[in-house]
């Protein structure tokens, strides 16, 4: 079949429609962050400290008559600065060395509050005063161990290549963290493994590593019998606790100012340990423990099991299915012009191809300054997933359809739109659900990371167990989305049948 | 409807497939393109419908050049290939269904083109409701040519139409093919490798070899054609059953 019995005009009005549809969407999906009647947004990162922090900073400002609320738990510093520069939180909880080596470029390491605050109003960002307790990073052993090994200091780590590391991913990355620790330690050969800051009190316990690192407010250190070795070159910076905000928000809510100076020196470094380890080991809920920390007393909100369930099932199938639908009303189309136009198509396809390989987490950073954080970045996210497998399997449905039968309805002389409809999707309809069976299969994984940007799901549960060494709320997750992900596939394959006519069967 | 080839040549990479072609298709003239497998034949037919475009030439119908949007003209062309070309997700309704869909034809009428071209074709009303795979080889041809000559084309172009049938529904079909040539009047184009069948159905011959058409004319011009010359070979290949003794 020559492209010329194509009408180049029908292929115009694809490309216009898919490219006005995909405006359309951009637009509806990033929202305004201008409406004065949105409450205040707080952020916290995805450890139990920081979201306490969070909580308590959300209730004191409440106490002064502004609402706000919580967008928990999201991922790492990157993510946090990001969605405050762009206006997606107003509000986060972090630490003056991270502040002066992660996010500033132009300050000395070592730079006080004031020469930070001088910094950071260049972003239009503000400072709060420190809150009164100082988080520092500090490497940890097993006390008897350390005893055992006389090991007391951080220089006693050196030649000794036996030892196995256990340091969270942040920390294997930071500037502030292990690449410059190893350099001015002199620990080259160490050998070392990165997991998750919650998984390495584990291991160390278990005795799978020797060495983690800790955050000095850590209510595992006294849990778990730690000892907290020496910085005796005086490595580490100050981590002072501090509230990041932005300095348009005390132009939108003016009682904020007051309220962050009701913070100000308010939380030592014992109230942070016992408040962490209110949480972490005797299962109190952030929100209770602010509100005990600040002497409110909360209306019982009592969310059972089921309902939490249900409501985690919930968003997690909707970011799949919004994102699944945008995904197939693309995909299709972009399948059929790489079935007709081989150049075209091989773009389209390298493109998706690259997307693809993508890291889920980068590509979940890379959506927040295009769609914020919450549903919508998840949604884009996932969505930029299912191109792959819907648009190669729509393609390669099409172009597989038999010789004599596309000369065959070229020589009835429908125009392209019904012979599409009527004979070729139809006849690559097989194909087509298998790479929309994929991609929906791919999605409900790749969902649960959703929560480390406030998109909810079962990855919320999960994120939380893992943060908590909780299993059963690990658990509350990971098997919802287990089963989710076999619901999907039973239920394609049951459309699949359904939808294959009697003259396709066998 | 009548065709007109004129100085056609076409050439797939290397290979020159036809060869400055010359040719006429008179209206309501039964023509048989003949030559061996790969002489270029199917590649004339789809010449016509603008299937395929010539390197060299022209192809007019009824005295134009082929328009720039094919489409109409090809809904008045009935097209009927080797294996029929039935959609196999449809069933023989929905495969008949087709075009006049649409056409935005009303129930009525088309029900009452099925029921006479389901006579013409002689199959029962029963087999509207199967699919491609539940019919034979015989009934599914049968539904191709219905489905060719549903809008009533002026024109029917049938690319081997029997070349995958059996001896015995070959035959029979041959027969039922020259009743309905010979009532509707239309223009009617048959390639086919079978100079027996050729003869048969057509009233005018055209031979094709080497990219070239070497003769044309009715049966008894090719019988007169030069010893040693290709049509006298084509015809000389034709095997006779046995003398009984």
């Amino acid at each position: 079949m020559k492209s010329f019995a194509l009408r180049k005009t029908a292929w115009r009005w694809y490309g216009a429609a898919i490219v006005i549809g995909g405006a359309a969407l951009l637009g509806a999906m990033r929202n305004s962050s201008d409406d004065t009647s949105t409450p205040l947004r707080v952020g916290s990162k995805n450890f139990t400290e920081s979201i306490v922090l969070a909580e308590i900073a959300r209730q004191e400002l409440q106490r002064h008559g502004i609402a706000a609320e919580h967008q928990r738990g999201l991922g790492g510093t990157a993510i946090l600065w990001r969605a405050l520069q762009a206006g997606d939180i107003d509000l986060y909880p972090d630490y003056s060395g991270t502040i002066a080596q992660e996010l500033l470029r132009d300050v000395s390491p070592g730079a006080d509050l004031e020469t930070l605050r001088g910094a950071l109003a260049k972003s239009g960002v503000g400072l709060s005063a420190p809150l009164g307790f100082d988080d520092s990073y500090g490497l940890a052993m097993r006390a008897d161990q350390a005893k055992a090994m006389r090991i007391a200091r951080i220089s006693d780590l050196a030649g000794r290549p036996e030892l196995r590391f256990g340091l969270s991913n942040e920390f294997m990355q930071r500037q502030d963290g292990w690449p410059g620790l190893r350099r001015v330690y002199k620990l080259g050969a160490a050998s070392v493994r990165g997991m998750s800051h919650e998984l390495a009190y584990r291991a160390l316990a278990e005795g799978a590593v020797d060495v983690v690192d800790v955050y000095t407010t850590d209510a595992e250190i006294p849990y778990y019998s730690l000892r907290v070795l020496r910085d005796d070159r005086a490595y580490f910076p100050d981590y002072q606790a501090v509230l990041l905000y932005r300095l348009d928000a005390v132009e939108r809510w003016p009682a904020l100012a007051l309220a962050l100076q009701a913070l100000a020196r308010r939380i030592d470094l014992k109230a942070m340990q016992r408040m962490n380890a209110e949480v972490k080991l005797h299962g109190v809920g952030e929100t209770e423990t602010a509100a005990r920390f600040l002497g409110i007393s909360l209306p019982h909100a009592g969310s059972d099991r089921a309902h939490r369930l249900l409501a985690h099932t919930g968003e997690h199938l909707r970011l799949v299915a919004v994102s699944l639908t945008l995904a197939i009303f693309c995909a299709v189309p972009l399948g059929v012009l790489a079935a007709h136009k081989p150049g075209l198509g091989r773009l389209v396809l390298g493109l998706s191809s690259i997307l693809q390989t993508v890291p889920s987490l980068a590509m979940l950073v890379f959506m927040i300054p295009l769609f914020g954080i919450g549903a919508r970045p998840a949604i884009a996210a996932l969505f930029l997933y299912s191109l792959l497998p819907i648009v190669r399997n729509t393609q390669t449905g099409l172009a597989g359809i038999a010789r004599e039968l596309r000369e065959s309805a070229a020589g009835l002389g429908l125009p392209l739109r019904t012979r599409l409809r009527r004979i070729d999707l139809p006849l690559a309809r097989g194909s087509i659900l298998a790479g929309i069976k994929t991609a929906a299969v791919i999605n409900v994984g790749t969902a649960t990371l959703g929560a480390l940007i406030g998109a909810g799901g079962l990855g919320e549960p999960i994120l939380t167990g893992i943060r908590l060494d909780d299993l059963t709320l690990i658990l509350e997750g990971a098997i919802p989305a287990a089963l989710l992900a076999l619901l999907v596939q039973w239920l394609f394959e049951r459309l699949e049948r359904a939808f294959t006519p009697r003259g396709l069967r066998r | 409807m009548q065709f007109a080839l004129r100085g056609i040549s076409k050439r797939f990479g290397d290979a020159l497939v036809l060869d400055d072609i010359d040719l006429d298709f008179p209206a309501a003239s039964v023509t048989a393109i003949i030559g061996s497998s790969g002489s270029g034949k199917s590649t004339l037919l789809r010449l016509l419908l603008g299937l395929e475009r010539a390197d060299a030439g022209q192809v007019y119908v009824d005295d134009a050049p082929l328009p720039e949007n094919i489409l109409p003209l090809r809904r008045r062309i009935g097209y009927v290939i080797q294996e029929g070309g039935l959609f196999p997700h449809l069933s023989t309704r929905e495969n008949l269904a087709l075009l006049p869909d649409f056409l935005g034809w009303p129930r009525a009428r088309f029900e009452a083109r099925v029921s006479e071209l389901l006579a013409l074709a002689d199959l029962p009303a029963s087999a509207l409701a199967r699919y491609p795979a539940e019919l034979s080889g015989g009934q599914r041809q049968r539904v191709a040519l219905m489905r060719a000559l549903m809008p009533d084309p002026p024109a029917l172009l049938l690319d081997e139409p029997l070349g995958a049938l059996d001896p015995i529904v070959r035959h029979e079909l041959q027969d039922q093919l020259l009743a309905i040539f010979q009532s509707i009047d239309k223009t009617v184009i048959l390639v086919t490798h079978d100079i027996g069948e050729a003869g048969f159905l057509a009233s005018r011959l055209a031979v094709l070899h080497a990219g070239r058409i070497v003769q044309t004319g009715d049966f008894e011009a090719l019988r007169g054609a030069e010893h040693g010359s290709y049509v006298a070979r084509l015809l000389g290949a034709q095997r006779c059953l046995p003398q009984a003794t």
